[in-house]
């Protein structure tokens, strides 16, 4: 199984999760890539991604892994990089012998937020809180969730805010926070200019980076 | 524009439809003395989905010193969100103000986008009507299909290219930079493009004979094309076998428009779809045409196709296919488990008459040959409301569904099948041998919808019909003249906007727009004399108006003329280019 470390930026970043897949796919036909298929009725390509950024939310550390026959990490790299939309570049691949299963392992994501205007430093505090309760998009319906368990860093240097929130199964959508710290602040950081920097696996205090897990 | 559009593009809905960024984008920042902006009046999926623009927007940007780049027309919370920001309709690959191109060109494929036409001018703060926009403004020009009469819009245009945008969308955009460069002003411009071939120029009402390619297998054809990010309508790779049409069926416009019938060769059209194969990821390739089973060589494409396509684990579709021609082995290699045929006319007798030239033999040994191969699925399409048709004719559709189903019962392999039947209303098109008939009433519709509803009321049959409102204003705008020009602004300022889309189609809206345009839309439905001169009579679409009267007169005979490939019957399409079968 090969698993590149892609980019979802620009243009791309207004593509759903859904229709990067296809996308995705697309693009190892191109590439011309032996894909192995699941054995199914319907059968469809064995394929497998992490936890998706939101719609807008740019990311440089989208993982995609892949079970294929003929080519190594070092050329699936290359075709991948050859096959895609700009946007969606590849900048590490991987070999594995077993499927890691990111998004099960994968339990908190990094991001970087970037304002027009310099930021305030309260916005570090609510990493402190024991309770903070923020109103979030559930199914088309708002609902206030308790996200302090959820939130495992949050740090502001002039215009930028660092964010480590928790992804995968227990998922804290770093749109939602940034809406909230928005109106809370009155602060204007767009969806667009949030970008996740990196996926992380083990528990708060002790994450390791999935590239350095990958190597 | 970027800055300000990240802040709309996560409000709407499907934001890939607006931000483009596809697989095999031409290169944007080649340095170019014209920039055209390709517009298509519908949605991003619909427009998209077009061969016909895909063609000429790559066939633009592989020409030294071009640039072209593409706008659809803007759902309707985008539209609300960009009045509210004050932001011009924009370019997806730039996203340039679109009043900022060299040229801006428009493809008009249905008589229900008119409105979009006017909705898109409006979103690009440009006047509507032509003589209103001063060389302050790019020419604005419009094409595809439509142009077979194009009065009804023509007054939003400085110019209406008729025909084939291979030839004259390249030569007019090659004139345009020559002008430019020369300081020409843009009615100089205009005048020049008159003596193009196809170029109608609506402020010189100038007698236009419609523009072809020459030789179709070494025209243009993309073989490295956008691949959309998103979901669109017909999301495949598709080659075209062939232009025009050999079977003359009378109430198809399409038909006798896209005459004379040009193929392309095997050795072209296998190379076509390889390269495309490869070059877009496609699971599915499309062969297009008007009746694909009429190309000469369709059991050597398929064949070899076929290799081609299972090395890549690609599915082969071929639509388009006739009863008469329907090949077994074809269908049995390709199609599956669901059948479609379109037979348009319940009775061999209306079926003489509309020139439908398969007979109730053909019928009953495809449909037996297919019950054996399995049929899950049929889909049958009718047309009602055609010349001369009578209660027989309706009761003729209901009986080929028993038949079916009879046929299933004594033949059929499958456990269960399924009949679609489709029907939609007959409207008299220009440049048909029945462009003189008149259109069939709203309530002569609904009672003939209603008597099929009625008999079809039948285990494991679904019944489908096309809206009478809605058809009855599509054929004002088919037969209309340029005086509904204001009647299209009127609708779409009482906010009829993607008409085509049903749930957006406003009866009542349109009404009142021909009252307060006052025009008297009737005329237009009523049947046309033989020796009256019709709105666009000025258009040499190449098909003589003497061979579609004589096309008339047989129908009327119960005549049939037989298909272009047994015998030329001399229609005229011949004089802009030797048919080549």
């Amino acid at each position: 199984m090969i698993i590149l470390k892609h980019f979802k930026v620009d243009d791309v970043s207004y593509v759903s999760h859904k229709d990067i897949l296809r996308v995705l796919q697309r693009g190892l036909k191109r590439a011309n890539v032996d894909v192995k298929y699941s054995q199914g009725y319907v059968p469809h390509m064995l394929t497998y991604t992490t936890t998706p950024v939101p719609l807008g939310v740019q990311s440089v550390a989208e993982y995609f892994a892949v079970e294929c026959n003929g080519v190594d990490k070092d050329e699936m790299l290359v075709r991948y990089n050859a096959s895609m939309p700009t946007g969606m570049r590849a900048v590490a691949s991987f070999y594995r012998d077993k499927n890691p299963n990111l998004a099960a392992i994968v339990t908190a994501s990094d991001y970087e937020a970037v304002c027009a205007k310099v930021l305030p430093k309260e916005i570090e505090s609510i990493a402190e809180c024991q309770s903070y309760i923020i109103s979030t998009s559930k199914k088309g319906e708002v609902v206030q969730k308790d996200v302090a368990p959820l939130i495992y860093g949050l740090r502001v240097e002039n215009n930028k805010l660092f964010m480590r929130l928790a992804s995968g199964n227990a998922n804290l959508r770093a749109d939602s926070v940034v809406n909230h710290l928005n109106e809370k602040f009155g602060i204007d950081i767009k969806i667009n200019d949030i970008c996740r920097k990196a996926q992380l696996v083990g528990e708060k205090g002790n994450f390791i980076d999935v590239e350095e897990l990958l190597k | 524009m970027w800055d300000k559009l990240k802040d709309i593009l996560l409000q709407v809905q499907k934001p890939a439809r607006y931000v483009g960024g596809e697989y095999n984008l031409p290169d944007m920042d080649k340095p170019c003395k014209e920039r055209v902006l390709l517009c298509f009046s519908d949605k991003y999926e619909v427009g998209m989905s077009n061969i016909g623009t895909r063609i000429l927007y790559h066939m633009l940007n592989d020409m030294q010193d071009i640039v072209c780049e593409r706008c659809y027309a803007p759902d309707l919370d985008m539209a609300q969100l960009l009045r509210k920001n004050a932001l011009p309709l924009f370019s997806i690959e730039t996203k340039r103000d679109a009043k900022s191109f060299d040229l801006i060109g428009f493809s008009v494929q249905f008589e229900l986008q008119f409105t979009n036409i006017v909705y898109m001018l409006d979103l690009m703060g440009i006047p509507y009507y032509a003589s209103e926009r001063g060389d302050e403004y790019p020419p604005i020009v419009a094409g595809g299909p439509c142009v077979v009469n194009p009065m009804p819009f023509a007054p939003f245009f400085d110019a209406v290219l008729i025909g084939e945008g291979e030839k004259n969308l390249k030569e007019l955009t090659l004139l345009h930079i020559e002008c430019k460069e020369r300081g020409l002003s843009k009615q100089e411009f205009l005048l020049r493009a008159s003596k193009l071939d196809g170029v109608y120029v609506p402020s010189l009402n100038n007698p236009t004979k419609r523009a072809v390619v020459k030789d179709l297998d070494s025209a243009y054809y993309p073989t490295k094309i956008l691949v959309p990010n998103c979901d669109i309508v017909h999301d495949r790779s598709s080659i075209e076998l062939f232009r025009g049409c050999a079977n003359g069926c009378r109430f198809c416009q399409a038909g006798f428009y896209y005459r004379p019938i040009r193929e392309r060769s095997v050795d072209t059209l296998v190379r076509q779809a390889c390269e495309l194969m490869d070059s877009t990821g496609y699971d599915e390739l499309g062969l297009l045409s008007l009746s694909t089973s009429d190309y000469s060589g369709l059991k050597e494409l398929v064949d070899r196709i076929k290799v081609e396509a299972d090395k890549r684990k690609i599915k082969v579709a071929l639509p388009s296919l006739r009863l008469d021609s329907f090949e077994a082995e074809i269908y049995e290699e390709i199609q599956g488990a669901s059948l479609t045929f379109a037979p348009e006319a319940g009775t061999q007798r209306l079926r003489d008459v509309i020139n439908k030239n398969i007979n109730e033999e053909n019928i009953l040994s495809s449909l037996t040959a297919a019950m054996k191969y399995g049929v899950k699925n049929v889909k049958l399409y009718f047309i009602m409301g055609l010349p001369t048709e009578t209660q027989e004719d309706l009761q003729g559709i209901v009986d080929i569904v028993h038949l079916i189903k009879s046929l299933h019962a004594q033949y059929g392999t499958s456990k269960l099948l399924n009949i679609t039947v489709s029907t939609s209303i007959f409207i008299p098109k220009p440049l048909t041998p029945f462009q003189w008939e008149r259109q069939i009433s709203m309530q002569e519709m609904l009672d003939k919808q209603a008597f099929m509803r009625e008999k079809l009321r039948l285990k494991n049959v679904k019944y489908s019909w096309h809206g009478a409102e809605s058809s009855i204003i599509e054929a004002v705008l088919a037969r209309g003249d340029k005086s509904l020009a204001k009647t299209i602004v009127k609708a779409y300022e009482l906010g009829c906007v993607f008409d085509s889309w049903s749930e957006n189609f406003d009866y009542g809206k349109w009404l009142d727009a021909f009252e307060l345009s006052g025009v008297d839309y009737q005329k237009f439905l009523d049947g046309f004399d033989e020796d009256e001169e019709l709105p666009w009579d000025i258009i040499d679409n190449g098909v003589t108006k003497t061979y579609l009267l004589k096309e008339r007169h047989k129908a009327y005979e119960g005549k049939c003329t037989p298909n272009c490939l047994k015998k030329c019957n001399g229609c005229g399409a011949n004089r802009l280019e030797r048919c080549r079968i």
